[in-house]
């Protein structure tokens, strides 16, 4: 009877850690030159699950003859994950759907096709230049980009006292004038120590975070002299974290907020009537407009798709470069197209969303894409936090997070 | 017949042996060889072994800030777990007293900070308690006509929110584990030392303290290690990414992650997370000696 026992346990044993070995392909089409057969393209993302139905909608419909569908997977920490799993057959999704600044880290690790060896050039003639050279690493094409974002000013239509004023040191002037934090009411919130937010004062004032040649920039007198300047702002705009600044405005106890069009829909959801501005018609004292960071959303393929998938995902790539995918987010999400064409459409143009991010999009600079990227975050934040909470002289905070950064650089290799 | 007695208790205990070095040792033992490759982002699939070169590194960043950090680790860990213990004896005891109406209750209430998943303790406590706009604190004060205070800004004032975040989350365990050892204690003990005239204070610590010793002790070394290797508290609270609060407070183990995890080196990073496992290990060594010397 135990002998029985043992055997049946050691039996489930050897069954459970069977089925912990890796799955057959069997869910990856052996491809033969038989269209007929359905594919699925596994496409992984880190975004808003609106958006992303909206791009499937979209692809899947135009591909449904030929039995093609788009399924997006949301993994947090995407960038991370595809670093681990990008190039395992087995593991990895068939492209991505992510912003255009991790791009050098992921060719770095060669995990990604050039997307010229799947579809022509000619693909993105109609794109807008600016996210097609958001794309490419070294001059070839690795992300196709789909739409494209900044930071614009949203304010509460009910709250705001008058027009948006046209110079930082106006803005400064109302922020002082109808802030009361004792009473938790502010003129205007920003995430002021992150670096994404801060950088409409960096790229203003002629900073920066990090060069074309890897070289950080944070003991760069332009960058120091733009942290010292954010500081006044900083110092009425609440604690800058996410939470506290988005809820502060949908509370209706902030009249403006600095965000992208990601906050829309949490404004929308909490009623309040809202207006835009773009951060470019705001003119520091250098006259420069506000100059943020633009960030472009677009799909890449990983290699390992080419072997059994390169077909499908070709016409995956033709299918999403399309207008209508960008009037569809566009309508839907408000996101502004990375494709020209998409604008023609009266609805699209008329955005005022759309049409501040457009503006913005003017004077705005593409987040760096070169691998070191990824390591200035930190540091860049440590910065601004040093300097507007701590009290920490600029330029010391400026010399620490040089230090911090040109380490993290080291550390890489 | 001897051959066959000591294979057997092998054979039996294979399968078990097979999962655990599935799971815990190969683990170890990939992560130990990583450390001595140049695996990075530029050499993701062409790495290979490069000696000891990550660790010559991984020593060298062993420096000023490291050393402030495990001095801070020693501090905390010390602070907390003196608090841990006398906190959580005396919240047994007064469970524990006589005549106290719905114990089960009291005792229920105080095991759901144990409940409740870290993390979302962490965030609960970061926006719910802490913040300067929305947390209960801050409310507080305010309506009592004083200042908002930020409860993260800096060194010395996060070091103390952190620590009363780490004993409510700690305490719920400390506190059923004396509560268990308080229940073995002879009642008849007692009746004795008040007879011979022993008052409260010497009972508690002539015959309560020897007698939950050796219970508690595992339970006490347990949660030292936990402490030690404290990450999420202080990361969640004043580190995480877009949520820096400008304390630069750091444990070993959060200044490893600053310094080694954000690179994406892994042959680095690999080599600092095997320092620390050794320097756990030496802890942990040096720990089990003197428990064992003491009930020797």
């Amino acid at each position: 009877m135990k002998k029985a026992i043992a055997l049946i346990l050691a039996l489930v044993l050897v069954l459970s850690l069977g089925a912990c070995a890796p799955k057959q392909q069997q869910d990856n089409p052996q491809q033969t030159g038989d269209q007929a057969k359905p594919v699925a393209v596994k496409i992984w993302h880190d975004g808003d699950e609106n958006i992303m139905n909206t791009i499937a909608e979209q692809v899947n419909a135009k591909l449904a003859d030929e039995k093609i569908t788009v399924e997006f997977e949301k993994k947090t920490d995407m960038a991370s994950q595809l670093r681990l799993y990008g190039n395992d057959p087995v593991n990895a999704p068939d492209m991505y759907f992510y912003a255009h600044d991790v791009l050098g880290s992921f060719v770095t690790m060669d995990l990604l096709a050039p997307l010229t060896d799947l579809v022509d050039a000619s693909l993105w003639k109609d794109h807008l230049p600016m996210t097609v050279q958001a794309g490419q690493i070294g001059g070839t094409q690795y992300l196709l980009p789909v739409y494209f974002e900044t930071l614009i000013l949203l304010y509460n239509k009910n709250l705001w006292k008058g027009e948006i004023p046209g110079t930082t040191e106006e803005l400064y002037a109302y922020m002082k004038e109808n802030t009361d934090a004792a009473a938790g009411t502010y003129a205007l919130v920003n995430q002021h120590t992150n670096a994404y937010n801060v950088s409409p004062f960096v790229n203003g004032f002629g900073g920066f975070i990090i060069n074309a040649d890897g070289k950080p920039g944070f003991n760069d007198p332009k960058t120091i002299a733009a942290a010292e300047y954010n500081r006044k702002f900083g110092a009425l705009q609440a604690d800058g974290d996410y939470n506290t600044v988005t809820t502060l405005f949908n509370e209706g106890k902030a009249a403006g907020i600095i965000g992208g069009p990601w906050l829309v829909s949490g404004i929308e959801a909490a009623g309040i009537s809202y207006g835009v501005a773009s951060l470019s018609d705001i003119k520091l004292p250098n006259g420069n407009g506000l100059a943020p960071f633009s960030g472009v959303q677009g799909v890449g393929v990983l290699k390992t798709a080419l072997k059994d998938k390169k077909d499908a995902v070709a016409k995956v790539l033709t299918a999403m470069a399309a207008p209508e995918v960008g009037v569809a987010l566009a309508k839907k999400s408000g996101c502004a197209p990375a494709n020209n064409l998409s604008y023609n459409d009266a609805e699209v143009s008329a955005n005022p969303i759309i049409s501040a991010i457009q503006k913005t999009a003017a004077t705005a600079q593409p987040m760096p894409n070169i691998p070191e990227m990824g390591s200035m975050w930190g540091p860049a934040e440590a910065m601004f936090t040093a300097i507007n909470k701590n009290g920490v002289d600029p330029a010391k905070a400026g010399a620490d997070a040089q230090a911090a950064a040109e380490q993290a650089i080291a550390d890489m290799h | 017949m001897k051959q066959k007695m000591r294979i057997k208790p092998w054979l039996y205990s294979l399968p078990a042996l097979i999962l655990i070095a599935v799971v815990l040792v190969f683990p170890i033992g990939y992560t130990a060889y990583i450390s001595f490759t140049n695996m990075n982002l530029y050499h993701w699939n062409d790495y290979h072994l490069i000696g000891f070169a990550n660790y010559a590194r991984a020593l060298f960043k062993l420096d000023a800030g490291f050393l402030s950090a495990l001095l801070t680790t020693i501090i905390w860990t010390v602070l907390n777990m003196a608090i841990q213990l006398t906190a959580g004896f005396f919240l047994a005891l007064a469970l524990n007293a006589r005549g106290l109406r719905l114990k089960r209750i009291y005792k229920t209430a105080l095991m759901i900070p144990w409940a409740v998943p870290a993390y979302l303790s962490i965030l609960l406590w970061r926006v719910g308690m802490f913040n300067t706009e929305f947390g209960i604190l801050n409310k507080l004060l305010v309506l009592l006509g004083f200042e908002k205070v930020d409860f993260l800004a800096n060194n010395t004032i996060a070091f103390c929110s952190c620590m009363v975040l780490n004993l409510w989350m700690a305490l719920p365990f400390m506190i059923s584990t004396i509560d268990g050892a308080l229940q073995s204690v002879d009642r008849n003990l007692y009746e004795s030392a008040t007879l011979d005239g022993a008052g409260f204070w010497s009972q508690i610590w002539r015959i309560t303290v020897p007698a939950i010793k050796p219970i508690i002790a595992p339970a006490a070394v347990m949660t030292t290690f936990i402490t030690f290797k404290q990450f999420d508290i202080i990361y969640l609270l004043t580190q995480q990414r877009g949520y820096m609060t400008g304390a630069t407070l750091n444990t070993v183990i959060t200044y490893a992650h600053q310094n080694a995890f954000a690179s994406n080196n892994y042959g680095l990073s690999s080599a600092v997370s095997v320092l620390l496992f050794l320097l756990i290990i030496a802890f942990s060594m040096v720990t089990n000696r003197s428990l064992k010397e003491e009930s020797a």
